[in-house]
């Protein structure tokens, strides 16, 4: 999401030929609605839609088995705020964000610094780092279900009694398990911004006597901001909304200390509850958070290119 | 095109709103009871849905029903955690198939959200009415209308592993019959010291274990879990304390295995399979696949004072569905479940227990004496079915105040349990 | 000054792939509580090709339902990433957004909606309206790629395919699309990982035993009996569902770093 702003800013700068050329022809914004069609098509038939039917569930009295029972907004909501998980819950995604965003990016950087050049021996190190990225997140995580469980695991040698029996255990666990699944995906974004940052930049760096750390710092960092950026959106976006891992690792255990905000939307849903009314409410207030969350980090990337 | 895009729009949010007000009626089916006793049997498609722990049992009946009618029943089976989501989604739009079974503690709420067909005239044109397991059917009874009739049991009973008992110098061929006597014995193998073997082993952040396992302690003790309505919990009784407290001593002793604390019920029963685990409650249901690698001891589960024991009748119970449209079609497979045929020839031939109280006695249980044990503990009075329909939220999900509950009581704060066993009541009475 | 650097390099790389390796021997070495009780061999990959249906069967579903949805994606991706890059339309920004809030929302919400829609659409418990459903969820990614690989084609390029009086369908096909191709195979690729391995939407959007995909399966197998986990066939279905994806990801590996890399991701 940080490009499309870089070059729509582009293009309002210095308009592209193409737009030029296209628009001399006779009809061209049918013609680009023409290709954008299909795209559209989807997504109101298949996303807006759907969320126009949240929304609209969000303020009924809509239960799993019963369906809608009429309008009761904004009960949904009010009953999201007063519960109990909640607070919890978004306590905990943000301290998984966090951790994860930090870990990742950190090890992802690492790992393009290891194997910026390209010989061999940096292609299969590439190679090994990326595959985990080919596996679903469901298979990753029965993966490493599996690789914890005490019943088969291999890793008794680490003298771990339980890797997912108290709070921290559960959430390193899975964190793990997200930067073993992510980190060669990562790696392999700011591996593209790494090579484009132009080689004389290094050269004029060295001519000038500075040592690896100050052109680390002074050079490569605020070059790869754009990059960064752009992982780091990825990767908030991607942990604020974290369901899978946690759903078959812990299942918001121990002691429900490893509740994330979609496993209580899934939960209020079809664990007890059964209330789709209020799993919409709450899905809403994801939506909004993370629009904001989003329109945020644009807004700090576009300040910082200015 | 625009013009075009919205009134698509307008047209899809119509249509999604009106499958989704719940129009369903079922007015086009057939009375139930209107083709008699056994339904009707014209060579059908008939749906099932179940979840895939019943797979054996469900598989067994379904090709057996198939080979010897007309009907067809086709089975599907949903993973078991997700069962919920699956039967939720097609409710909501009046897509259930023809017959599905539920988890019997779920049954009160969904009865009560009508997914299932009124079966209670058919119910009682079968002249074995009276000697299909009342639990079952009192679970799936709501405002005096039956719904449900017993698919698969499952019952709890005290399993024990008798050659551990031989080493640890207890008699092999005597259980426990008292709380006391399970915490002592549990202790003696744990004291054989062995690597990788254990006193006893508990699904300790499960919620669901812990109701099939420990709720029949209180009842074989005389006492209740809920009130009738179950909508308060009577878990904070002098009987359930000394459950909480025998198993606490166990934890403190070292005598359950490492790995109860977070089992979330995944694998709770793996380790006594694997001869790890001197005695342990159980689901009847697998003594069968125990047997395959242990020598298994069977008694009912015993209260805090010697008795006839208890068990919970458990399982799955299985209704004809609101939206079906062959409701006489999926009766005759219901009237065949509950016959003899399917009972006996299917059920207890697979080592099932059998859902008629008139067919405990038969050629395979006579076989087995632990499945005669079994079959009585089942008969007994204290044994159970519990109901309230909010049980899932309270009992079964995840983090519910019961998994709080139990967790302080071996693992935390003891004295937490007043302010716990309010929390659960405020669930169910909601 | 090389050496640290290799022995580094070296031991994040066995880290890295242990996991895998360790599933691949796990799931064909013997183990209490699975089919493989004794010695080695592939009696997990029994328990896993006769389950139900059979594997066949679970294997064909899962292939048409990715190829279905990589041909939808690459189709809807290829033209909306075109028109993103190379026109200005009213509402070009709202729908681009709007697009990327895909990302948004937690997809469990919107699965109930979809299956309402998709009995009234009548693709109900079909694998055509499992892959529309998945290309949905693709299109954030996808037509993010597509517009960028477009605006990195060099200009010269579009231009004087439409001096030359090309049609801007022609310009597309003949001129436009070999330029993108890289940006085109990791569309494809990507889609196909991400509906090769989805639980939850056939989950709730598929009914018929006949017609689900592999993962369903494999997570019906797992849980055969109450409170057993059988970690044998986890395994062996772990590594089924993993080896397509690992071999075409490898085999195509050359392709899809092109693609990140022919991007106007360099920012």
């Amino acid at each position: 999401m940080a490009s499309p702003v870089t070059t729509l800013e582009q293009q309002r700068s210095s308009p592209a030929v193409p737009v030029k050329g296209v628009r001399r022809r006779r009809r061209p914004k049918l013609t680009g609605w023409a290709y954008a069609a299909p795209t559209a098509l989807f997504v109101l038939i298949f996303f807006v839609v759907p969320v126009i039917l949240v929304a609209r569930m969000s303020v009924s009295d809509w239960g799993l088995f019963t369906g809608d029972r009429g309008w009761n907004a904004p009960e949904n909501y009010s009953d999201v705020l007063d519960d109990r998980l909640l607070w919890p819950a978004v306590w905990f995604t943000i301290k998984y964000t966090v951790v994860t965003t930090v870990i990742l990016l950190g090890l992802a950087l690492g790992l393009a610094m290891l194997v910026q050049e390209s010989s061999r021996w940096t292609g299969f190190l590439r190679s090994s780092f990326l595959v985990p990225s080919a596996l679903g997140l469901a298979s990753a995580s029965l993966l490493f279900y599996a690789l914890y469980s005490p019943q088969s695991s291999p890793l008794g040698f680490l003298g771990i009694d339980s890797f997912l029996g108290t709070p921290s255990s559960a959430l390193w666990s899975t964190v793990v398990l997200i930067v073993w699944r992510f980190a060669g995906f990562y790696m392999l974004l700011l591996l593209v911004g790494l090579q484009s940052i132009p080689g004389d930049v290094y050269e004029a760096a060295r001519l000038d006597g500075a040592t690896r750390a100050q052109t680390f710092r002074h050079i490569t960092l605020p070059l790869l901001k754009p990059s960064l950026a752009l992982c780091a959106i990825l990767c908030v976006t991607g942990s604020l909304l974290a369901f899978d891992q946690f759903y078959i690792l812990t299942k918001g255990g121990p002691d429900n200390s490893t509740i994330t905000i979609v496993q209580l939307v899934y939960n209020m849903a079809f664990y007890g509850q059964n209330n789709l009314g209020r799993a919409a409410a709450l899905s809403i207030l994801i939506l909004a958070a993370l629009l904001v969350v989003n329109v945020l980090q644009f807004r700090g990337l576009r300040g910082k290119e200015d | 095109m625009r013009r075009i895009l919205s009134a698509a729009l307008a047209g899809l949010l119509l249509t999604g709103m009106a499958a989704c007000g719940g129009d369903d009626d079922g007015g086009t089916a057939a009375p139930v009871a209107g083709a008699g006793v056994e339904g009707v049997d014209d060579g059908s498609e008939l749906t099932l849905w179940t979840r895939a722990p019943l797979e054996l049992q469900a598989k067994a009946l379904v090709e057996a029903y198939n080979a010897a009618h007309k009907n067809q029943v086709k089975l599907t089976i949903v993973p078991n955690d997700d069962y919920v989501a699956k039967v939720g989604a097609a409710a909501g739009s009046g897509d259930l198939p023809d017959l599905f079974a539920a988890d019997i503690v779920y049954v009160p709420n969904w009865t009560k959200s009508g997914l299932f067909h009124d079966l209670t005239e058919s119910i009682g044109q079968l002249s074995y009415a009276d000697k299909i397991n009342q639990g079952h059917v009192q679970a799936g009874t709501f405002e005096g209308k039956k719904y449900v009739l017993p698919f698969v049991l499952d019952l709890s009973v005290m399993f024990w592993n008798k050659k551990l008992y031989k080493e640890a110098g207890l008699d092999p061929e005597k259980g426990p019959t008292t709380v006391d006597e399970f915490k002592q014995q549990a202790l003696a193998v744990q004291k054989l010291g062995r690597k990788d073997v254990h006193g006893t082993y508990f699904g300790g952040n499960c919620g669901g274990c812990n109701v099939f396992t420990w709720f029949p302690m209180v009842w074989a003790s005389g006492e209740e879990v809920m009130d009738p309505a179950g909508t308060e919990s009577l878990l904070d009784g002098p009987a359930a304390q000394k459950v909480y407290s025998t198993w606490r001593e166990l934890q403190t002793a070292g005598a359950i295995a490492p790995g109860s604390k977070d089992e979330t019920g995944a694998t709770w029963v793996a380790a006594f399979q694997e001869g790890k685990i001197g005695v342990m409650p159980y689901p009847a249901t697998l003594l069968p696949t125990a047997s395959k690698t242990v020598d298994v001891g069977v008694t009912a589960i015993p209260g805090v004072t010697a008795g006839q024991g208890s068990t919970f009748v458990g399982g799955d119970g299985i209704g004809v569905s609101k939206d079906s449209k062959k409701t006489q079609q999926a009766w005759n497979f219901l009237s065949w479940l509950t016959s003899e045929a399917a009972q006996v020839e299917v059920l207890a031939k697979n080592n099932s227990s059998v859902a008629r109280t008139d067919l405990v006695d038969n050629q395979y249980s006579a076989k087995d004496p632990r499945v005669v044990t079994i079959n009585k503990a089942a008969a007994s009075p204290q044994s159970k079915t519990p109901v309230a329909v909010n049980f899932q939220q309270a009992f079964n999900a995840p983090g519910s105040p019961w998994a709080t509950l139990l967790r302080n009581q071996v693992y935390g704060d003891a004295a937490a349990l007043e302010k716990d066993n309010e929390a659960l009541t405020a669930v169910l009475a909601q | 000054m090389r050496t640290p650097q290799h022995i580094v390099g070296g031991g994040l790389a066995v880290l890295f792939l242990s996991p895998l390796v360790w599933s691949a021997v796990a799931s064909v070495s013997p183990q209490a509580g699975t089919r493989q009780t004794a010695g080695w061999g592939f009696g997990n990959y029994q328990t896993l090709a006769n389950y139900q249906a059979g594997i066949g069967q679970y294997l064909l579903n899962s292939t048409v339902v990715s190829v279905l949805t990589v041909l939808f994606t690459l189709g809807v991706s290829l033209l909306g990433g075109y028109a993103f890059a190379m026109f200005r339309f009213p509402g070009r920004n709202l729908l681009f957004l709007v697009t990327l809030a895909i990302l948004m929302v937690p997809y469990a919400t919107l699965l109930i909606p979809l299956y309402v829609l998709l009995n009234d659409l009548g693709l109900q418990n079909s694998l055509l309206g499992l892959a529309l459903v998945l290309t949905m969820f693709q299109l954030p990614f996808a037509v993010f790629m597509m517009r960028i690989s477009f605006e990195a084609v060099p200009k010269e390029l579009g231009e004087s395919a439409l001096v030359d009086g090309c049609g801007s369908f022609r310009a597309l096909l003949h001129i436009m699309l070999p330029a993108v191709r890289p940006g085109l195979i990791t569309v494809g690729l990507f889609a196909f990982l991400a509906a090769w391995n989805d639980f939850i939407t056939p989950l709730v959007l598929i009914s018929d035993s006949d017609k689900a995909p592999l993962p369903l399966a494999v997570a019906n197998m797992r849980q055969q009996v109450m409170g057993i986990v059988d970690y044998g066939a986890t395994e062996a279905g772990v590594v089924t569902l993993a080896l397509p994806c690992i071999v075409l990801f490898l085999a195509l590996q050359r392709h899809y770093v092109r693609g990140f890399l022919s991007g106007a991701l360099k920012g």
